[in-house]
């Protein structure tokens, strides 16, 4: 591939061992796609936490600030040990763990947003931006519900991007990849009146799982006025169960003000979604015996302002026999509290994270809570059911977040089959 | 049987074929530790990716598959090769920064031609798939 000047200095080794390993990276993988030349980023988002300590500290050495970079949700050990979680000798090698990486991460002056919803602290791209972006969830949002240029990435690719300032120019960066390859058609007879996040979860999660591979959706007939948490809904449970990172809504993403603008020709693919589907996919997603709830996790994504005023307006004057943490960004949990949506919550024993509650909720990880994970989890969206149970171990409920705040009150599951 | 295919990350490696007619991802579908299957109520549940080629269609999930994919690297928990129908880019950079060998795209549809237990020499510098029948 074409590289600039600068881009081949890079490579070459002229800013360091670190800098040369991320462009090597950067640069095999855009062969892989057949990318023709890199692109200068606007912004990445990138993570700390998790990511191989070798790997991070090598790709950083010798870096210097670049353009603007954020960071997604990782550890909060800190906080972990504050609540009695992760505790010992255990939560000071957390700790240490995470410090040495902030440590990098504020000499190369990273802004430490630890959110995976930069939105809703103000960090709203422009149509056009481009961006390298790390969490699926970040990716398809930006993409869909904001016409930023977001190519799938992982984790180690964004980390390379963060110190090079660069990014290969292919997929959904070129205009021409932004059309749908596969339309989606909703049967007759749902009734959206009853939809929440979790339905709105589930349909994207079971389209996403229909797909192959890196192909963009258009699903025509969800209703116009959706609101934003559930048109994020739909969109971040794409890429769970598959790889779709461009979901347009016809009439509610900004590409897709009518059908016609983002299907050029025949779609590659028609799905078609009905009550059957919708019912298969709740039932996968649900893996537990019993009606015993531990704990329930809400926040994957990070949760908006209105949600946390939703939830606390569930919980006000009730205790909680199960644990509950949110996941919400610290700014936003900060309004929330100068709302009073927080106090409702923290009195009954809610606790609010900015970690990942998806993979991460230290609740449930052994990893983190070792003999103190507990063994079921309520969640009110397909994205955590599907990780809770794959990578943590746990039984897994999902519901409305009505009959998941009904468990962490009773600790017992009493949803029911969910109507479509 | 030769086939011919697409390089997505170079090397050579062979081993007996384990093949799933779905999407991977280094997150969740492979536990470091064990280098099993976890994902519950699956064909593939429970049984062990270590030193084999996998056939998958192609990837999916989370962006924290490559840190997963070099944790299983070090712990020695990898499949020796891999072939997708297509890959994209979290699977690719995955498997590009554990150095997997791996191709895609070949000139016959894998699924036809690679079954379970087949022994596969996987040549991805070269872009060729060698295939004996079990």
């Amino acid at each position: 591939m074409f590289l600039r000047d600068e881009e081949k200095a890079m490579l070459d080794g002229h800013q360091g061992h670190g800098v040369q390993k991320a462009m090597d990276l950067l640069v095999k993988l855009g062969e892989c796609f057949g990318a023709e030349r890199m692109v200068k980023v606007n912004w990445t988002h990138t993570i700390l936490d998790g990511l191989p300590y070798d790997f991070f500290q090598a790709v950083t050495e010798g870096a210097k600030p670049g353009p603007r970079v954020t960071l997604h949700p990782g550890w909060q050990p800190e906080k972990w040990k504050e609540i009695g979680l992760t505790t010992g000798p255990r939560a000071d090698i957390f700790i240490e763990r995470h410090n040495q990486r902030l440590e990098i991460a504020k000499r190369l002056k990273w802004n430490i947003t630890e959110t995976c919803a930069e939105y809703l602290l103000g960090y709203i791209p422009k149509k056009g931006d481009v961006i390298a972006m790390t969490g699926t969830c970040m990716q398809v949002a930006n993409n869909s519900l904001y016409g930023a240029l977001v190519n799938r990435a992982g984790d180690l690719s964004t980390v390379a991007s963060a110190v090079t300032g660069v990014t290969p120019y292919m997929g959904l960066m070129l205009p021409q990849n932004r059309y749908a390859h596969v339309l989606v058609k909703l049967e007759k007879g749902l009734d959206f009146n009853n939809w929440r996040e979790m339905h709105y979860s589930c349909l994207g999660y079971f389209i996403g799982n229909q797909v192959l591979g890196y192909k963009n959706v258009v699903i025509d007939g969800l209703p116009r006025n959706l609101p934003f948490e559930y048109a994020r809904a739909v969109v971040i449970s794409h890429p769970v169960s598959g790889a779709v990172t461009l979901v347009h809504i016809v009439g509610v993403t900004p590409e897709a003000p009518t059908l016609e603008a983002v299907l050029s020709r025949k779609p590659e693919q028609t799905i078609v979604v009905g009550k059957r589907e919708l019912k298969r996919t709740w039932e996968e997603l649900n893996v537990h015996e019993g009606d015993v709830v531990e704990h329930v996790a809400i926040g994957c994504p990070h949760c908006s302002i209105e949600e946390i005023r939703h939830l606390g307006s569930l919980i006000k004057g009730r205790k909680l026999k199960a644990s509950l943490a949110i996941g919400a960004g610290n700014e936003v949990v900060a309004k929330t509290r100068e709302m009073g949506y927080t106090q409702p919550i923290e009195e009954a024993g809610g606790v609010f994270l900015n970690c990942c509650i998806g993979v991460g909720d230290p609740f449930i990880s052994t990893y983190y809570a070792a003999e103190k994970a507990v063994k079921s989890s309520a969640t009110n969206g397909a994205r955590a059911a599907h990780y809770q149970a794959r990578t943590m171990d746990v039984a897994v409920f999902l519901g409305t977040e009505e009959e998941c705040i009904e468990a962490a009150v009773t600790g017992k599951w009493e949803g029911r089959e969910p109507e479509w | 049987m030769v086939i011919k295919g697409h390089t997505v990350c170079q090397g050579k490696a062979e081993g007996e074929a384990i093949v799933y007619k779905g999407p991977f991802s280094f997150l969740g579908d492979l536990d470091p530790n064990t280098g099993k299957v976890p994902i519950p109520n699956h064909p593939l549940e429970g049984q062990s990716l270590v030193g084999k080629v996998c056939v998958f269609t192609t990837g999916h999930g989370s962006s924290g598959g490559p840190t997963y994919a070099w944790a299983a690297k070090r712990r020695g928990n990898i499949p020796a090769a891999m072939i997708f129908l297509e890959v994209e880019p979290i699977i690719a950079t995955a498997v590009i920064a554990a150095e997997i060998p791996t191709i895609d795209k070949l000139e016959r549809d894998p699924f036809e031609v690679i079954k379970n237990g087949d022994r596969v020499k996987v040549d991805a510098t070269a872009g060729i798939v060698e295939v004996t029948k079990c």
